[in-house]
């Protein structure tokens, strides 16, 4: 990587996907006077931003965001890692975790790319109000302070703080949680259940994690912070991401592929549910709420039966 | 009796005297120039340590305070020579230490450091290195075979080097040592370990190396010796004090930063349970990362590269006092052992004897060595990527273009090389019969016990029993999936178990076993096997649990609990 500025001026900032939170995460270095390169498959034509089909443009860059959805990052960050050293910063925000033993991202970076210094961007932090800076807050998961630094100096502000944690593992685990509770959260409210009936699927949802998490390497802690709870906190109180919308959908009935379409996302958690079940169940651990939403999400049962079923469990202590 | 100082420093750091002073020739390894560092390199170590401690007032005071109260505590309850010898010393300093100036405090934080360095740091003499792999051999095949002493004494490397096996790329070896500091990481069984280890890396034509040893080995007067002229520094575990923990780190970065090749144990301490280390003490290795850090701020591009090696044996001298100790409450173990079966001959003499018949009784494998960010590297030590390409490991401690030190930085690579170190251990273990065969018998406790706990199992002495037939068919199906294992990179089978009747690995465990261990584990009664010693064939079967769920075929349930076991360690 060349000497970036020495001093005299911050370097670029990379993003790595078009989407919705890619261009969200451009727009936020443009507004922080930060020079921004945004690669995206698609041609795309961003005002004060500098785009580019090429990941070796990239290298230019000191700090880089990953935004593509987890099944892209492997590949996508195989051939980022061709352009890149020990030098670049890397942080992803995805909300995946890869195949049956739960690969967390980080993992995936490290094995597929040179950078060492890597993190994970999580949190209540959507990309409507990224992209329009209203105030908010998100946390970085990362071993490397530097990382976290990096990130506060090129997005960090007075809309948007960002705390840090050392627990990667835990904060990726977390938002992948909430990307699957989310789903619950959208077929809920399409039933019509109360606010009550929300706040215990979601604290149970997320006490079920806080059991199989640690096999990970994941503290439980970190479950019940900002990127846990905290972001669980922001479904609830009604901010609209595509995951509630895809939930809403699927509750009235509508195909998985079609519920998607209308949504116009990505949405990491229809296939994590029934993952996360079988990989509680191989290490001995029950998860009924992850399992009966992946039930609702692949049509094997009907919204109201496993709300019904959820009820109808034998209750225990907390 | 006052020991006279001469006599006394003598036995506490016997030396050969020299007339003339050793000049290293041009392709000795780097540890012949030692000698002739010795004394910059103790004082560049003091240096650094009183600098590290001495940036405020504040810090000096408390360094020194830290010291002087942690010294008194562990002189107090020595209360043997060197406590009447220093404890005097530490009560006047810890008095003054409130009435002294910042130049007061900061010359005495400089003679503590000088007085650790001093003490920590080892000697090279290379003529005791030339006796070393001349006569250890000798001596160690004569002890084997005393009726052949003749044939011992003429060719005792021949005789020692049947017994163990040494695996890995020589030759890429002796290439990186050439452009860079090799740093050691070996699985650490036995205090037999630092001497095995030794004798490989000369049959494998590698430079001897620079590592820290306990204290509680310089007490054996011979072995003293030997340590302390073959490069060994002095790591004495009972000083607690941050000052003398900070002279060891740095005392090792020094080192490695002038191109010594190092070792360390990166366990820490022998493993009690005989598994795998999967937690690695993070100081040491640290510190060969710092020192390559230091080196790049300095424009010195010295290449640092770690070797994970795994010392494999079929018996272990020290087993049954490791094994108990593991096995205490929590509380009671002991992290230094002085009074186990190596301090003692004659367990030598009938552990020497007993490995005699067999070939390969220890392997020790050099496995592919890594840079300091845990990147494998090719055959003239470039850091390679994922992709395949070359990277500069320089650009690992670069922000902004400029090489930079950080400690949280290198404390979250130490923690990735680790991470890496792990993987690579189990990979490049070698299995040997008895782990093999102690596995099948505590699957078969394990089968017959269902959900009892471990020390209820532990108890079953000669309960469980098994037909010797079905032992060999199971020792065979179980070298089978290993094999197919090893096939993948995932592990690796000692040579002659790979391709022996399995009934004749079934007998050679069963011998090695019955004879040297005060205990025995298993017993042959003609048609069946019992299992006599369950807490033995939990020690040797230890090896095999990151591997249990893979190999396990029908016996599913015993191998995901005997995998619990990994949580234990």
């Amino acid at each position: 990587m060349s000497a970036p500025g020495e001093g005299r001026e911050l370097p670029s900032v990379g993003v790595v996907g078009g989407g919705g939170f890619g261009q969200a995460l451009a727009q936020a270095l443009r507004r922080a006077g930060r020079r921004a390169q945004l690669w995206s498959r698609r041609k795309l034509d961003i005002e004060g931003v500098e785009t580019t089909q090429e990941l070796a443009d990239l290298k230019r860059s000191e700090l880089l965001f990953l935004a593509v959805p987890s099944t892209y990052v492997a590949d996508t960050a195989r051939q980022l890692g061709l352009h890149l050293d020990g030098e670049h910063l890397l942080v992803h925000v995805s909300r995946g975790l890869i195949g049956d033993d739960l690969l967390t991202l980080s993992r995936v970076l490290r094995r597929t790319t040179p950078a060492h210094r890597t993190g994970v961007l999580a949190g209540p932090l959507d990309a409507e109000a990224l992209a329009e800076g209203q105030p908010t807050g998100a946390i970085v998961g990362t071993r490397f302070p530097e990382v976290a630094q990096a990130v506060r100096e090129a997005i960090g502000g007075d809309a948007l703080r960002i705390y840090e944690s050392r627990d990667v593992v835990g904060v990726e685990v977390a938002a992948a949680v909430v990307g699957y509770l989310a789903l619950a959260v959208g077929v809920g409210q399409e039933l019509g259940v109360s606010p009550a009936t929300v706040a215990v699927l979601l604290t149970r949802g997320m006490a079920e994690a806080a059991r199989w998490a640690p096999s990970l390497e994941a503290k439980a802690d970190t479950l019940y912070g900002l990127a846990g709870q905290g972001d669980l906190l922001a479904v609830a109180g009604g901010d609209e991401r595509p995951e509630v919308r895809l939930g809403r959908a699927i509750a009235t009935g509508t195909s998985l592929e079609e519920a998607g379409k209308a949504v116009g996302a990505h949405i990491e958690g229809v296939t994590i549910a029934r993952r996360v079940h079988a990989y509680a169940s191989k290490i001995g651990e029950q998860t009924p709420i992850a399992g009966m939403i992946a039930d609702v999400v692949e049509r094997r049962r009907a919204a109201p039966d496993a709300m019904a079923a959820l009820m109808a469990r034998q209750v225990g202590t907390e | 009796m006052r020991v006279p100082r001469a006599i006394r420093a003598f036995v506490e750091r016997p030396r050969l005297p020299r007339l003339e002073p050793y000049v290293p020739q041009a392709n000795d390894p780097a540890i012949f120039w030692f000698n002739g560092e010795r004394e910059d390199i103790v004082r560049e170590v003091a240096e650094r340590v009183a600098a590290d401690h001495g940036r405020s007032v504040g810090a000096l005071e408390l360094a020194l305070n830290d010291c002087a109260m942690t010294e008194m505590r562990r002189l107090d309850s020595q209360g043997d020579d060197e406590a009447r010898r220093d404890l005097g010393q530490w009560r006047a300093l810890s008095r003054h230490i409130a009435r002294m100036s910042e130049g007061e405090q900061r010359r005495a934080v400089r003679e503590v450091t000088t007085r650790f360095a001093e003490d920590v740091a080892g000697n090279f003499d290379p003529r005791v290195y030339r006796f070393a792999i001349r006569a250890v051999p000798r001596l160690l095949a004569s002890l084997m075979q005393p009726s052949q002493l003749p044939r011992a004494l003429t060719e005792g490397e021949r005789v020692l080097d049947r017994l163990f096996g040494v695996e890995g790329d020589a030759e890429k070896l002796q290439r990186l040592e050439k452009v860079g500091s090799l740093v050691y990481v070996p699985t650490h069984s036995s205090n037999l370990d630092s001497i095995v280890l030794g004798r490989a890396l000369e049959k494998a034509g590698l430079s001897p190396v620079v590592y820290g040893a306990g204290k509680n080995l310089f007490t054996n007067p011979i072995i003293s010796f030997f340590m302390h002229n073959l490069g060994a520094y002095r790591v004495d575990r009972r000083i607690d004090a941050s000052l003398y923990k900070h002279v060891l780190k740095t005392y090792s970065q020094v080192m490695i930063e002038r191109g010594y090749h190092s070792l360390f144990f990166p366990g820490g301490t022998r493993s009690r349970s005989n598994m795998l280390e999967n937690k690695l003490k993070l100081g040491l290795m640290g510190s060969a990362l710092s020192a390559f850090a230091h080196n790049q701020t300095r424009g010195v591009d010295r290449r640092v590269f770690f070797v994970p090696t795994t010392i494999n044996y079929a018996l272990v001298l020290e087993a049954e006092t490791l094994v108990e100790d593991w096995l205490k409450a929590e509380g009671q173990a002991r992290y230094i052992i002085e009074d186990d079966e190596f301090s003692q001959l004659d367990r030598w003499v009938a552990f020497l004897r007993k490995v005699l018949d067999m070939q390969a009784a220890c392997v020790i494998r050099f496995g592919d060595p890594v840079d300091p960010f845990g990147n494998p590297v090719d055959d003239e030590g470039h850091s390679i990527a994922p992709g395949g390409q070359t990277i500069d490991p320089a650009s690992y401690v670069r922000r902004r273009g400029r090489a930079t030190l950080d400690d949280a930085r290198d404390a979250a690579y130490t923690r990735d090389l680790g991470e890496v170190l792990v993987r690579r251990f189990r990979h490049e273990t070698v299995l040997m019969s008895t782990a093999l065969v102690a596995h099948v018998l505590w699957r078969r406790i394990v089968d017959a016990s269902p959900g009892a706990d471990l020390f209820s199992r532990l108890r079953m002495r000669g309960e469980v029993s098994m037909a010797k037939e079905e032992v060999v068919a199971e020792v065979a199906e179980l070298r089978d999936r290993l094999l197919g294992l090893q096939r993948k990179g995932k592990v690796r089978l000692n040579r002659w178990l790979a391709a022996a009747d399995p009934a004749v690995v079934v007998d050679r465990a069963l011998r090695v076993w019955n004879g040297y261990h005060t205990r025995m584990a298993a017993r042959d009664v003609g048609r069946e096997i019992v299992a006599e010693d369950p807490t033995l064939l939990l020690y040797y079967q230890n090896r095999l649990v990151p591997f249990a769920t893979r190999v396990c075929g029908e016996h599913e349930r015993a191998a995901r609990e005997i995998a619990q076991l990994g949580l234990l360690s």
